[in-house]
């Protein structure tokens, strides 16, 4: 993660975009301002830990809409909420979908930070999570077809015997497979692997 | 007399027949008694012409007043000559000359083809009458008794036509007094009937007088309200006998006395001095009828009434009389009237006021955004330069631009409030010369925060060459914003098409400044009659009072306010205002 992390800010009034710019600035972030969420939408996001500072009320799309919107398209970016009323249902929609913080305007500027660098934090973590999960997945993905079987039994909590007699093997070719399993995931034992294997079953992973 | 001597015998007979047609002459007049002058002379010719056995007889009355002049000719039957009177006459006058007054008494001419004696006698004492000739072929004519009957004849004939000239001119006197009476008697007939008619109307009005005096007093002693009679001097000469339950006083009590005691001792001497300014100039320096004065009763409690009087002359005095009516109940309706009316004009002023802010209500969160947007930048900029502070780290340009981000933003959000406490503030309407368009362009800055959320796009055709108008500022604000906000409430429901809001100001043919505000949207879902009724909202949270309170708004600047369907969506919603003498230019 060498590649510095962008704030996204999304308001129709362009002094508060300005002054949004100007504050997150001073702590050293670097800020890209939009007047809606439709031209923002049109900008393609960089490979970076971005985070989303988006206006509930904008003319168009409106910010939970919005929030709707990304999700649909699979776009996952934390978002912190600025609102100039925010009643409680509305914050609870947005925290229920995701969004890092609900703050009403005007916020304190620590506030505001605070809320920026834990949507940044939880944008880079996500990052680095999809990176892991990517190689076990292509790890997984280089294993054959009887060693994916001998080993979701293993993580089930099988005996090498039981999968044996399960299978029909003998219980010398099951240790075998089992070990090339365990070496082709990198796993360095038994409970290495079965948090692997969670990994993959997890939101990004490909074991369903 | 006869030269030759006659037979005595013959003499004697001779004699006879004079005395006999003497005494036939003499009774001729009673004959003629009452009869006309020609009859007079007809009879006398015949009578002549038998006795003397003439041969002619000729008359001529000359013209006498009233008589139109009369010839008459008798022939005797022998005679072989005869001629119309008037060619006889022309004869007699070709013998004897044209004035019968000087003819000779006696000629002999020739007539037609035998002589004739001809012997005229004058009628008259100088023949002023006329005449008569006798002519006779005889010789002898006349014989001295033959002059004899002649005279007297003629006397006789002058007399009986003097008395039937006389009589006939009574007669005609008495015929013209006659005539001269019946139209007398018929103008005094006439005269009477008028009389007799005078007297029964006379007669009549005396009745119809005297019962509407009987009505007058009656209803003058029945009246409600007094009725008090004055003299020059302001002494009251009669009371009605209103004048206790009214005034507390006995009619008996105030006659004979000064009319001011019935005033207030303020208005007395006001009083007076008006009264002889009137009786000194005639001229009337306040009104007579219903005039509203404070009057005194007799505990000395002071009361309003409306006098209304009148003044009669009568044997040269004046004598002024007064209607009093007592209006305390009047007055003190017309004053809770008018509190009443104030207290509803509080009333409605409230209800507009709450109507107002219930529309700052729908707008509140609008309201709050735009005001914390500025405030929002406020902060965050002054955070940013603290923060830079902190590190030592503020350049002067970045202060300097970030100080006036802050002043522009302050400013912003200031205005925001006014403008919305100018809207909710409490205070009369009052009235200004306004520019409409100014009006229409500080609502749409109040809404237009509403307005882009709900993606509403503004066309605004506002004319430029408007007039003012006199209408309150505030007032105004409120009626555009509610149709403004109606129109934004009608289009949210719209997604199949552009959410268009027109905002249109100009002149209407009549001259009035027009305003209207037509929306794309659903147009009148309980129908365009429905839409002024209080109390009546297609809204959640609507109260249905803001169309009712600005049309009563609108009426209450002299104006209209009125819905009409849009095409081919919503509805336009116009309103007009007077415009006022003085323009924008």
């Amino acid at each position: 993660m060498t590649s510095a992390p962008i704030v996204f800010v999304v308001d129709d009034d362009p002094s508060v975009r300005s002054s949004l710019k100007f504050l997150l600035s001073t702590v050293g972030l670097h800020v890209e301002s939009f007047e809606s969420a439709d031209t923002f939408l049109q900008k393609n996001p960089p490979d970076v830990p971005s985070c989303l500072v988006l206006d509930v009320r904008l003319p168009g799309l409106s910010g939970l809409d919005f929030q709707r919107e990304l999700a649909a398209r699979k776009i996952s970016i934390p978002i912190v909420f600025l609102t100039g009323h925010g009643d409680i249902p509305m914050s609870v929609r947005a925290m229920k979908a995701g969004a890092v913080e609900f703050l009403t305007k005007p916020f304190r500027d620590q506030d505001l930070l605070d809320a920026v660098r834990i949507a940044l934090e939880r944008d880079r973590a996500r990052r680095e999570e999809d990176k892991e999960v990517m190689i076990l997945q292509r790890r997984f993905d280089s294993l054959t077809s009887r060693e994916r079987e001998v080993i979701s039994m293993v993580v089930a909590g099988m005996l090498n015997k039981q999968i044996a007699d399960q299978l029909g093997t003998a219980e010398s070719t099951v240790k075998v497979q089992r070990s090339r399993a365990l070496e082709k995931m990198h796993a360095e034992s038994l409970v290495d692997l079965v948090r692997m294997i969670e990994k993959l079953k997890g939101p990004a992973g490909a074991i369903r | 007399m006869d030269a030759h001597p006659r037979d005595p015998a013959v003499e004697v007979k001779h004699l006879q027949r004079c005395v006999s047609d003497l005494i036939s002459v003499v009774a001729l007049p009673a004959i003629w008694s009452g009869g006309e002058p020609s009859r007079i002379v007809h009879t006398l010719l015949d009578a002549l012409l038998r006795m003397l056995q003439l041969d002619l007889i000729y008359v001529r009355l000359k013209e006498t007043a009233g008589h139109a002049p009369i010839e008459m000719v008798r022939f005797a039957q022998s005679q072989e000559y005869k001629a119309q009177p008037h060619e006889l006459g022309k004869v007699l006058e070709s013998w004897l000359g044209a004035d019968p007054q000087e003819w000779p008494p006696l000629t002999r001419n020739r007539l037609g083809d035998r002589d004739i004696s001809i012997v005229p006698l004058g009628l008259g004492l100088q023949g002023e009458i006329g005449v008569i000739v006798t002519g006779s072929e005889r010789a002898d004519f006349p014989q001295q008794t033959e002059r004899l009957i002649l005279s007297v004849a003629a006397n006789q004939a002058s007399i009986g036509l003097q008395e039937a000239w006389l009589w006939s001119e009574q007669k005609r006197v008495a015929n013209e007094l006659d005539g001269r009476v019946a139209q007398r008697t018929t103008e005094l007939a006439g005269a009477n009937e008028e009389l007799r008619k005078e007297i029964t109307e006379r007669k009549h009005a005396e009745d119809e007088l005297k019962s509407s005096e009987e009505k007058h007093r009656v209803i003058v002693e029945a009246a409600n309200d007094v009725v008090v009679s004055m003299n020059e001097r302001g002494v009251i000469l009669f009371a009605n006998p209103a004048t206790r339950r009214i005034f507390g006083y006995d009619p008996a009590e105030i006659v004979g006395r000064s009319m001011t005691m019935l005033m207030p001792e303020a208005m007395r001497k006001l009083h007076e001095n008006g009264f002889n300014r009137y009786l000194d100039t005639g001229k009337r320096h306040v009104n007579w009828q219903g005039v509203e004065v404070t009057a005194q009763r007799k505990g000395g409690q002071e009361f309003p009434v409306e006098v209304s009087f009148g003044e009669l002359t009568s044997d040269r005095h004046k004598v002024f009389t007064g209607f009093i009516r007592d209006i305390s109940e009047r007055k003190q309706a017309e004053d809770q009237l008018r509190e009443s009316e104030l207290n509803l004009q509080m009333t409605q002023a409230e209800l507009a006021r709450v109507s107002r802010l219930t529309t700052m209500g729908e707008l509140a969160a609008s309201i709050a955004h735009e005001v914390n947007q500025p405030l929002t930048a406020v902060i965050n900029n002054a955070s940013a330069c603290l923060r830079l502070l902190a590190n030592r780290n503020l350049e002067n340009e970045v202060l300097r631009r970030a100080l006036e981000g802050i002043i522009a933003d302050g400013t912003r959000a200031s205005a925001v409030l006014a403008r919305i406490r100018s809207f909710i503030k409490k205070e009369p309407a009052e009235k200004n010369s306004l520019d409409i368009n100014e009006v229409i362009q500080e609502v749409l800055a109040l809404a237009g925060r509403e307005l882009s959320e709900n993606q509403v796009l503004v066309d605004q055709q506002l004319s430029t060459d408007l007039p003012v108008v006199l209408a309150d500022r505030v007032q105004l604000q409120q009626v555009l914003l509610n149709l403004i906000m109606n129109g934004i409430e009608a289009l949210n429901a719209v997604a199949d098409r552009p959410r268009l809001l027109r905002v249109q100001s100009r002149i209407d043919e009549s001259g009035d400044v027009l305003v209207a505000v037509s929306d794309s949207g659903t147009g009148f879902e309980l129908g365009v009659d429905r839409v002024f009724t209080p109390f009546v909202t297609t809204k959640a949270k609507g109260m249905g009072m803001g169309l009712s309170i600005s049309r009563s708004l609108v009426e209450g600047h002299g104006g209209r306010l009125w819905a009409t369907p849009n095409s081919p969506h919503g509805a336009v919603f116009s309103f007009t205002l007077p415009a006022t003498v003085e323009s924008l230019s």
